[in-house]
């Protein structure tokens, strides 16, 4: 029997989730249903909002990135999988000697290495068409980074439903995403928010998400840089764990 | 070491008991086929065996390592070939089984060498740069099962491994089976071709409702209804007008046509052969070939599973 005597069991699950995520790009980056769920979509979003607001352009592009983040970085996951349960490649993915865990993180890193591409688009945008400055680039890494990771393992959580069609999955998961939108301080500020509203902003991951982004462009911020950090961590630990627990659940 | 050994495996789906207290074991180096009408619980032993699915009670053991609490470890024994070829359409060949071997956590060098040996094998190494939305079903077939076996597993799930194929892929994959087993990897095969199973296995499983209703050698098996017995016989004039007259012989138990013949099924060879020629001289139809048959693996099927497919008497429990 072939093994690679030198890899521990943490290497190969790291190997196996990096070739989920190769496998994902050179499959599915191009579908056309990914292009206009996670590029046009977020831009046709940003031009609804820009379109009716009396207020310089570059000023809304922290907003954008996180819609950006928050569409292209959870959309791959609710494409491919149902694809895969239809083909039956799913079962070559959940038959092989790794964990759940490593199919799901390898699963979310697709999804989340295509939203970080896609985001560039807004931020370069920024930079070069309306001279948007970063005074705090670490907090835009951060924010970036985290906000793809948490949605993209949001958008492997949804796809756990066990379904073949992947318009099952994305009907449910934009019940979530688009409200997400309006209450997470993206284009209206948490300040003008009223208290439910606001209440219900602190349950959304875009909230943290947007707000560390909006920090790094010299924004105010309603929150710590540190608290938007902690609780973006938190959230993708929550979406992992119930992710894992659904794939166990909906393979019986 | 026994390569399987499953005790007391129960799998229940709310009301539904899909595989109901089986017990067997699979030796190390032995063909093992798993045979049983559609819905017996096939599928599910294999999904419990290959660790995807908990079975609700009762264990199984590969190479001694619980499926269960030592999934991984297991697996890692294992190679398996689904029933659909589960390749990805949008890659070539090459990424596919390069793929299959990452996800083995082959290493690149063993993987490359693997990789290249199992196309060549397979006959697809020249296309290896093409996407494999273009090949043919027996193309995919072939695909699938060398990514099965980039890891150079000990133990081997193949769940019908030539339905439906062209006959180049068939003898192809026959004999990569054949080099398979020479070189002790043991098989566990699932199959509706009964015949592959008769000259491929060195023991069957009959599963039927979830339950095992036989295991033994195919041989061992046929010998315990040896008291089926037929003739098979071709007639000059076809046998369209025939299938219709000869449930009349007193000694015809059942009739089934197969191709351009009729297998005729009897306690009395003697009397039904005698029976035969008569029909044919007074009906001017001339017996061209008439052989007497043992017991096949089919009729063992068929006897040990209630399945039927008899012209005569209609009875569903079978003879």
């Amino acid at each position: 029997m072939v093994d690679n005597p030198g890899g521990s069991q943490v290497s190969a699950e790291v190997n196996a989730a990096w070739a989920i995520a190769k496998k994902d790009m050179f499959i599915y980056y191009i579908k056309p249903n990914i292009i206009v769920s996670g590029l046009l979509f977020p831009l046709f979003m940003f031009l609804a909002f820009a379109s009716g607001k009396n207020v310089p352009l570059g000023t809304l592009i922290p907003g954008l990135i996180s819609v950006t983040l928050l569409f292209s970085s959870s959309t791959i996951e609710p494409v491919s999988i149902p694809i895969e349960r239809r083909t039956k490649t799913f079962e070559r993915l959940i038959s092989a000697p790794v964990s759940l865990h490593a199919i799901v993180f390898g699963e979310s890193l697709s999804g989340f290495m295509y939203s970080i591409g896609i985001a560039l688009a807004p931020l370069l945008v920024g930079i070069f068409a309306f001279g948007t400055g970063i005074p705090h680039p670490l907090y835009l890494i951060a924010g970036m980074l985290l906000t793809a990771l948490c949605f993209s393992t949001m958008g492997t959580l949804f796809a756990a439903y066990p379904t073949e069609s992947p318009g099952d999955i994305m009907s449910m998961l934009n019940l979530v995403r688009l409200p997400l939108i309006f209450v997470s301080g993206t284009f209206i500020a948490l300040e003008t928010m009223p208290p439910v509203g606001k209440a219900i902003s602190y349950l959304s991951p875009l909230t943290y998400g947007n707000d560390l982004i909006q920090a790094a462009y010299g924004h105010p911020a309603y929150f710590s840089p540190f608290l938007d950090i902690v609780m973006l961590l938190l959230f993708f630990f929550i979406f992992q764990f119930i992710a894992h627990r659904l794939y166990t659940k909906f393979n019986e | 070491m026994d390569a399987i050994t499953v005790q007391n495996l129960t799998k229940r789906f709310s009301d539904l008991v899909a595989v109901d207290n089986v017990s067997f074991t699979v030796r190390s180096g032995e063909v093992f086929g798993y045979l049983g009408p559609n819905g017996a619980g096939k599928t599910t032993t294999i999904r419990i065996l290959t660790g995807i699915t908990a079975p609700t009670g009762g264990s199984a053991r590969i190479f001694g390592l619980d499926i269960v609490s030592d999934t991984i470890r297991a697996r890692r024994q294992m190679g398996i070939v689904y029933e659909t070829s589960n390749v990805y359409d949008d890659l070539t060949a090459w990424q596919n089984i390069m793929f299959a071997g990452e996800l083995y956590n082959v290493g690149k060098q063993e993987r490359e060498r693997r990789g290249k040996e199992l196309l060549e094998v397979f006959g697809l190494w020249e296309r290896r740069k093409d996407r494999v939305h273009g090949y043919s079903k027996g193309m995919k077939r072939r695909l699938t099962l060398a990514m099965g076996l980039i890891n150079d597993p000990k133990l081997l799930f193949l769940d019908e491994p030539t339905s439906g194929l062209d006959v180049q892929s068939n003898l192809i994959i026959r004999d990569v089976l054949h080099d398979l087993t020479n070189r002790g990897v043991t098989v566990f095969l699932t199959t509706h071709n009964i015949e592959e199973a008769n000259v491929t296995c060195d023991r069957v499983a009959i599963i039927n409702k979830g339950r095992i209703a036989a295991i033994d050698s195919p041989e061992r098996l046929k010998k315990t209804i040896q008291s089926v017995q037929s003739i098979e016989v071709a007639f000059e004039k076809g046998i369209a007008k025939v299938l219709a007259d000869l449930p009349g012989l007193p000694a015809a138990n059942e009739i089934r046509k197969e191709g351009d013949k009729v297998r005729i099924y009897t306690d009395d060879p003697a009397t039904l052969l005698e029976e035969i020629m008569e029909y044919a001289r007074v009906h001017q139809n001339r017996v061209v070939s008439a052989t007497t048959r043992g017991p096949t693996l089919e009729d063992v099927f068929i006897h040990l599973t209630g399945l039927s497919t008899q012209v005569k008497g209609g009875d569903k429990d079978g003879r």
